[in-house]
């Protein structure tokens, strides 16, 4: 999609002028703390009516990396990126970007850039001339800001509509010039909030790539929000998950999904089936537990829990961690409830002996057929499919 | 089709009444003025029906009056005309100055409490127009309370001649105008998307930047239109320039009047309505072929 060439020389000019020190060089992105977050809320109103948006949030950002926040509408990831853009200002604690505190700064005064969810380009302007205000309002010379806006609209491929309105192009390209005119300042840091969550399904996984591959060409550290478990897992380099203004997880795509370390974390991301089973034996980190049926079975406990023995502990395991064996020997045996046809998949909603209810996702092929309402299967859990949540 | 057709063929008539009244209001008096334009004064006013350029004539030109062929041109008249249109000029600035603000301020107030904002806007409305007037006559007369405060308050010793000046009509015809103003542009920042504001702030703009450059354009549809609201009513005012600026400063609407009642001179009155009218029409359309070329200028 995204033409190297024009990414690359954006890249090298960057090092080029490097007199703002709003550009990235490649070497830096590899290591170093870009957004340095300690003790930050930020509380609407005040009294008996206010509202703890954000409660005590710690947190670093590496700088070229791709972060996303990922949590449920009002759980305060919005907030946070209004407040690392300067629309808002905390209400205590500190914010640091590259290492200056900018906490009381204003917005214009921030080496940020954010897109915005319905993208906000000025209507008045053309394509070109929203790309080139940032650098125009940074006092840049003339000529500069013409070859970048030309740098720009090549990036994200909108020569053609150089000359047009905003109202005069389709979404999916409003979505590019509002990144293109995001990225022309060369901020340390990109801001999206719900980039994409205006466009249709299609487009919107044409620009994930995309965004991903602007990301890796620049360099720019990029903060990422999103409701959007999927586009969470697929794009990140780590996701912060949030809810109730906390981050309740900070981890890869990886860790979130396969470590979840709280209920809801585990319910937000991917389906997830619950268990509540109890402890026979805990050793070297792993705990057993006796499945409903009285096999017993091996789960990974998180770090630094030691439950007893004989206690109850909620376990999740992910639908595609168990398949449909022969109900002799078995892990698990339930009963078939319904069988939903996804196409790639099946869900399979079962009932185990025990009561507990248990979703297993299937890969279809061809020829193998939905199990039939009220039949009895068997279930082999896979090696490493259940783990322990803290209580 | 056919159905659609028939109907519309009928509804029309439902605009009927409305067409009569507005082509028998308008065009029927405007008619009359043209005609009277072309017409001899009579001698106790009126007009009698004998064609005459000389109405036309004199609002340009006067005639000496011991020697009726020395012609020269009617600098009282032109001095009218000028003051009228730089008057109202003036006066549609100070309302787009003042108005932008009170304006700004309704527009990022809560929705609950912008309509009574709105509401307060409209308070001037509710009284008589001729009373308003006469009120700011009581303040800023040589003894009204303004110039009695200053003197008071040790700050002047003698009163400061506000009132009969072109300063008493353009703060009476801007106080008169103002909602005129601030009504359509706070329709016009309503719509206003805030967030190109905070995309301006983003982009390094600073508030004067996103001032200029994204809130003003963005309104500039509300300023046309109250532009033209507070202007056309302004050049033709009557009241407020009589009664704040004497019979030392007239406008085009008194000079009408003038010669309609002790001039006794219709058809002149007529001519002067006619320039009006022209000066109005020229105004308007100078003003929207500037707006749209800013439009067309902004696309390139």
């Amino acid at each position: 999609m995204l033409d190297r060439g024009a990414a690359l020389r954006l890249t090298g000019q960057q090092e080029h002028n490097g007199n703002t020190g709003d550009g990235v060089s490649k070497q830096e992105a590899a290591e170093g703390v870009e957004i340095e977050i300690g003790g930050l809320s930020k509380i609407f109103g005040q009294g008996a009516a206010a509202f703890h948006a954000l409660s005590d949030i710690n947190l670093e950002i590496r700088t070229g990396e791709f972060f996303t926040l990922l949590g449920p509408s009002g759980c305060g990831k919005t907030t946070l990126l209004r407040v690392i853009a300067g629309f808002e200002q905390p209400s205590a604690g500190s914010l640091k970007i590259n290492g200056k505190e900018v906490a009381g700064l204003g917005p214009n005064a921030r080496p940020v850039n954010t897109v915005f969810q319905n993208y906000a380009l000025f209507p008045h302007m053309t394509v070109a001339q929203n790309i080139g205000f940032g650098l125009k309002m940074l006092g840049r010379p003339r000529a500069e800001v013409e070859a970048t806006t030309a740098e720009m609209l090549k990036l994200v491929k909108m020569e053609a509509m150089a000359g047009r309105k905003p109202s005069e192009i389709s979404g999916g390209q409003q979505q590019r010039v509002a990144l293109a005119r995001a990225l022309a300042p060369r901020p340390r840091v990109l801001l999206l909030d719900e980039p994409l969550s205006a466009l249709d399904l299609k487009l919107r996984k044409e620009m994930q790539s995309e965004l991903k591959r602007l990301q890796a060409e620049t360099g720019i550290t990029f903060i990422f929000v999103t409701h959007d478990q999927e586009e969470a897992l697929t794009m990140s380099d780590r996701i912060a998950v949030m809810s109730a203004g906390r981050i309740l997880q900070l981890g890869s795509p990886h860790e979130i999904y396969h470590a979840p370390s709280e209920r809801f974390v585990a319910d937000f991301i991917g389906d997830t089936n619950f268990m509540d089973l109890p402890v026979s034996a805990v050793e070297d980190g792993r705990a057993r537990v006796t499945l409903p049926g009285g096999q017993e079975a091996e789960a990974r406990l998180p770090e630094g829990m030691l439950p007893v023995l004989g206690e109850t502990v909620t376990l999740v395991i992910r639908p595609e961690q168990a398949r449909l064996v022969e109900p002799a020997g078995a892990d698990l045996v339930a009963e078939v409830e319904s069988a939903v046809f996804f196409g790639t998949d099946t869900h399979i909603h079962l009932r185990l002996h025990d009561g507990q209810g248990f979703v297993l996702r299937r890969q279809n092929t061809a020829e193998t057929p939905d199990p039939a309402p009220g039949s009895v299967v068997g279930l082999q859990l896979s090696p490493g499919a259940l783990r322990v949540l803290r209580s | 089709m056919a159905e659609i057709r028939e109907t519309h063929g009928w509804k029309w008539l439902l605009c009927a009444p409305a067409l009569t009244v507005l082509v028998m209001a308008a065009s029927g008096p405007l008619l009359i003025v043209v005609i009277y334009s072309f017409l001899t004064p009579g001698n106790m006013g009126g007009v009698v029906w004998q064609f005459s350029l000389d109405g036309w004539f004199r609002v340009f030109f006067r005639r000496d009056i011991f020697e009726p062929d020395l012609v020269s041109l009617n600098d009282a008249h032109l001095a009218i005309f000028w003051r009228s249109i730089w008057l109202s000029f003036q006066t549609t600035l100070l309302c787009a100055v003042l108005g932008f603000p009170t304006a700004w301020f309704i527009a990022t107030r809560p929705p609950a409490s912008r309509t009574l904002w709105l509401f307060l806007i409209t308070i001037p409305f509710w009284t008589n127009l001729l009373i308003r007037t006469f009120a700011i006559q009581e303040l800023i007369r040589n003894n009204g309370t303004i110039n009695s405060m200053l003197i008071w308050s040790g700050l002047i010793d003698q009163p400061i001649q506000m009132l009969y000046t072109d300063f008493a009509i353009l703060l009476g015809m801007a106080y008169v105008f103002l909602p005129l103003m601030v009504l359509p542009l706070y329709a016009a920042m309503d719509k206003l998307d805030f967030r190109l504001v905070e995309a301006g702030y983003d982009l390094y703009a600073s508030r004067l930047k996103v001032l200029w450059h994204v809130i003003l354009p963005l309104v500039k549809p509300g300023f046309i239109a109250g532009s033209i609201l507070v202007f056309i009513p302004a050049i033709g005012a009557y009241v407020t320039p009589r009664v704040l600026g004497g019979g030392r400063t007239m406008m085009l609407g008194n000079l009408i009047a003038l010669q309609f009642g002790q001039g006794r001179n219709w058809p002149l009155g007529a001519a002067l309505a006619m320039l009006l009218l022209v000066i109005v029409v020229a105004a308007l359309v100078f003003y929207l072929r500037w707006a749209n070329r800013e439009e067309g200028r902004a696309n390139v």
